[in-house]
Formats: structure tokens, sequence, C-alpha cells
């Protein structure tokens, strides 16, 4: 019983010792779960990697954009804005544990980004896709 | 002791110019040339002002000098009339010409001439490094117009004294032959040789040791901070004034791009620019309105109109009123200041697109722009 008080009280501290780690997974988790009650149904990390390296051509332009156009094949490498040439910080969380941290953040950039790249905003079950890739990063 | 020449008629050799005079005629020089090649160019504005200080206490020492110094130095001695020079100068082709032992009248008049012009073109500059730069000791008296106004006396005075200058090497060059002896060398050496016994001067050799140390030591006070600097901490000769910076602005814009200070354009540009954040440059910004007004009241507040630094002001001054341009890069300003910059310059690793100013300009992320504050790659 004792040892059975022990490991509860080691899990509910668990937060504690690597905050970052555990926020990060609450803002995308928070994120799902609202994606889901939108209709969204199950989410892969092979569907959004499907997205994430889908070329779209953009109707004005008619250049070739997807993901990676900033972001490179490589989550875990820095990216590069296609216009102003600045350094983007890498995606993936295992080696920026900034990323996906913010609900806020994370709704702002994928709506600017699905705009720039698809031409509209994404549907819940794109955003869930790629959210769910990225963290698999 | 007199020698010989080939004719074998008995030369003396006669020291005319002490050491300081010599050291003072070269470091001059020197500084003329110094000055000359690093003008025009932003990134060595530093040693142009340097090279300006040198050359206005130089010119001080001289007058001083004059007053001070040894014979052939001496304004009293070289103080001839019109009517001197143009003696001179209508017997020189003929075999009447006069001989001097130091400065002949028209070397006088250069010398007068170069000394009152050089105190123009020193003063000039100081007041033009106080009113366009608002750096140097006059900083904050004069404004940008009348530092553009001084920066115009400084140029124009510098065209006549290059003139004049060629006159003197002229001069200097014509002499030489007709009187058959080296005034070139005479300047290095000090030594005339004449037919007759003459008085040297003394050397002065202490006052011309303490003229060079006090330039070493200037040049390397003034340069010290290219000591200490590293690829990560640059130095930076002129450090403007520290510009107003907003929070929300530093963040928005640097999510994308360097965040130019609202002082790189005006108001009807960043007017423009926030009324139409669904389309900047083919981004939806998608800015909540209450953010856009905290964006917009600090653009125009902070605006080119403000002129707080140089830049803004000739940004604004040079935009025509009927342009908002949307982009730094397509006010004239920033055209005249780049147009000399190769292609290739855009197409460096390091640098980009035109957009990214800081990979140059050092304080770029400041909005302030000195001059000098470049990286030369």
């Amino acid at each position: 019983m004792q040892k059975k008080h022990l490991v509860i009280a080691g899990i509910a501290l668990l937060p504690l010792v690597n905050p970052p780690l555990v926020y990060a997974t609450t803002a995308v988790e928070q994120l799902l779960v609202e994606y889901r009650s939108q209709g969204a149904t199950e989410f892969t990390v092979e569907a959004g990697k499907e997205l994430f390296f889908k070329e779209f051509v953009d109707a004005k332009s008619t250049q070739v954009r997807q993901c990676t156009t900033c972001h490179t094949d490589d989550l875990r490498q820095p990216g590069k804005h296609a216009k102003t040439g600045k350094r983007i910080d890498p995606l993936a969380p295992s080696v920026n544990p900034k990323s996906l941290m913010e609900i806020k953040n994370i709704n702002k950039w994928l709506k600017r980004n699905c705009e720039w790249t698809i031409g509209r905003e994404c549907t819940a079950q794109e955003k869930g896709d790629v959210l769910t890739f990225m963290q698999s990063q | 002791m007199p020698s010989s020449n080939h004719l074998s008629a008995p030369v003396y050799r006669v020291r005319v110019w002490d050491l300081p005079t010599r050291w003072f005629h070269w470091l001059l020089a020197s500084a003329v040339l110094a000055a000359w090649l690093s003008q025009g160019d932003s990134r060595y504005v530093d040693i142009h002002v340097f090279v300006g200080y040198l050359f206005f206490g130089l010119l001080v020492f001289r007058l001083v000098w004059g007053i001070v110094g040894t014979q052939h130095a001496c304004f009293r001695n070289l103080a001839f009339g019109g009517h001197a020079l143009w003696r001179y100068l209508i017997t020189l082709p003929t075999k009447q010409r006069q001989h001097f032992l130091g400065h002949n009248p028209a070397g006088s008049w250069a010398i007068f001439g170069i000394l009152g012009l050089g105190l123009v073109i020193a003063v000039s500059g100081i007041l033009t490094l106080g009113g366009e730069n608002q750096q140097g000791p006059v900083a904050g008296i004069f404004n940008f117009a009348q530092g553009e106004t001084f920066h115009l006396v400084h140029k124009v005075t510098a065209w006549i004294m290059l003139a004049l200058i060629a006159v003197h090497i002229s001069g200097v060059i014509i002499a030489s032959v007709l009187h058959r002896e080296n005034l070139i060398r005479a300047m290095v050496t000090g030594v005339k040789q004449c037919p007759t016994e003459q008085i040297s001067v003394a050397s002065q050799a202490p006052v011309a040791l303490v003229l060079l140390v006090v330039v070493i030591i200037s040049a390397g006070g003034y340069f010290r901070g290219y000591l200490t600097a590293t690829p990560d901490q640059p130095y930076l000769p002129f450090v403007g004034t520290t510009l107003p910076s907003n929070a929300l602005w530093q963040e928005e814009c640097d999510d994308c791009h360097l965040a130019y200070h609202p002082s790189l354009l005006p108001k009807r540009s960043w007017e423009k620019l926030l009324a139409t954040q669904q389309e900047h440059f083919e981004e939806n910004l998608g800015l909540a309105p209450e953010m856009i007004a905290t964006l917009r009241t600090f653009a125009l507040n902070q605006s080119a109109e403000t002129a707080p630094t140089k830049t803004a002001w000739k940004i604004y001054r040079t935009t025509p009123a009927s342009e908002s341009p949307l982009r730094i890069t397509e006010t004239p300003y920033w055209q005249q200041r780049h147009q000399r910059l190769p292609e290739e310059v855009w197409k460096h690793s390091e640098v980009k697109s035109k957009a990214n100013c800081d990979a140059c300009h050092f304080d770029a992320p400041q909005g302030t722009f000195e001059a000098s504050a470049m990286m030369v790659k």
C-alpha cells in the first residue's frame, strides 16, 4: 500500500520534472480534442506527413508551394523564410523545446501558413494530422 | 663645408627646412590623400573623420610653427605681396628669374592658400559630421538641413583644394627644373645646395618627435575599439541615438523579417501596409484589429517624418509625396545608397535578400544605420 502511494505521488509530480514537454503535449492535446469536436476523426503521423510534403500550386504566382518550402525536408533542421530568407527555428519538439508550446502560436502559424501554402485555411482534420506528425519528430 | 659639382664651382649644403616643417608637410600630404581615398564610402567614415581631425590638428600646429618656428618656416618670411608674386612669375621663364633659398613668392602664396582653405575644409567637415550624422564635437547643435549645407561647402572646398594642390605640385616641378634644384628632395632631407655659404636652420628634432608621438597616440586612441572587436561584438565607431521600440512591433515583424524601424518609411507607407495586412507580400498576416491598432500608433508616431536619424530624414526627404513605397528598397535614398553594390552581394549566402539589412548593417535592428556600422565581406 505504501509503495502504491509513492508511485501515485511520483506520477502526480512528474509534470514538475520536465514541464515544457508536458505543456507542449498539453497544447497539442487540447487542440486535437478541439479538432475532434469539430468533426475530425483519427489523426495519424502518416496523413500529417503526406500533407506536410504535398505540393500545391499557387494560383496567382503559379509557383509550387509546400510546407517544406520554408521548413525543409528535415523538421529537426532550421528552416528559411521563402521570401526574406530569415531563419526559422526547427519545428521538431525533440530539438526545439519551444516548438508546439503555445496554443496561440500554433493557431497563428497554422492559419497564416495554410493560407500561403494551400491557399485556404486548413480543415480540422488536416491541422490535427499535421500537428500529430510534427509532434512525432 | 663646400664641395664641388662637375663644374667645380663651390657648393654649400644648407639646411633650409627644419624637421617639424618637413614632417608636417608629409603628414599633411598623407592626410589629404587618405581623406580623398576614404571619402564617399560609409564604411570608411571613421577613417575619414580621424584623418580630418589629424588634418585640422596639423594645420593648427603649422599656424603656431609659422610664428615660433625657424627662419624659412616663419610666416613673416613668407609674406610676399602681390607685386613680388607677379615679378617672380613674369621673370620665371627668363634668365632674370629670382632664386629664393626658402619658399619663393608663388610657393608662399600656395602655402597660405592651402592653410586657409584647409581650415575651411576641416571646420566644415566637423560641422557636417555634427549636422548630418549628429556625431562629433558639435553633435546636437545643427540640424540635418544645416549639415547638408556644410557638406556642400566641404565638398566644394575640397575640390578647390585639389586644384590648388595640382598648382602647387606643378609649381614645384617647374621651379625644380628652372632653378635646377630638386625641391621635393629638399622637403625630404631639408637640405638645399647653395653657391654661397648660408646659415642652416636648427633641426628642431625634439619638436618633430613630439608631433609624431602625438599623432601616433591620437590614432591609437581613436581606433582602439578595433583591437577589442570580435566577430560577434563588432566595433561600431559611431553609435546612434536609441530609437523608441515597441514589444508587439518587435515580435510580430521579427517573425518573418527584421523588425524594420518605423523611421525607415513615411506615415503614408505604414498606413497602407497596415491597411493591407491580409495581403502582406503574398501573406495574410491575420492580426487582430487591436494588434493592428497598436502597431499603427507606434508606426505613425515614429515614422520617417520624425527624422530621428540621418537615414530617416533622407528617406523622407527623397521620397516623392505622391508615392507610398511599401518596401524600404523602393525609396530613392535606399536605391541611391546601394546602387554601386554588385548583384553578387544580394546572392551572398549570408545576405540572401535585399530585405536582410542586418546582414551588413550591424545596427539595423536598432534602426540607426550609422555610417561605418557595416560588415565588409
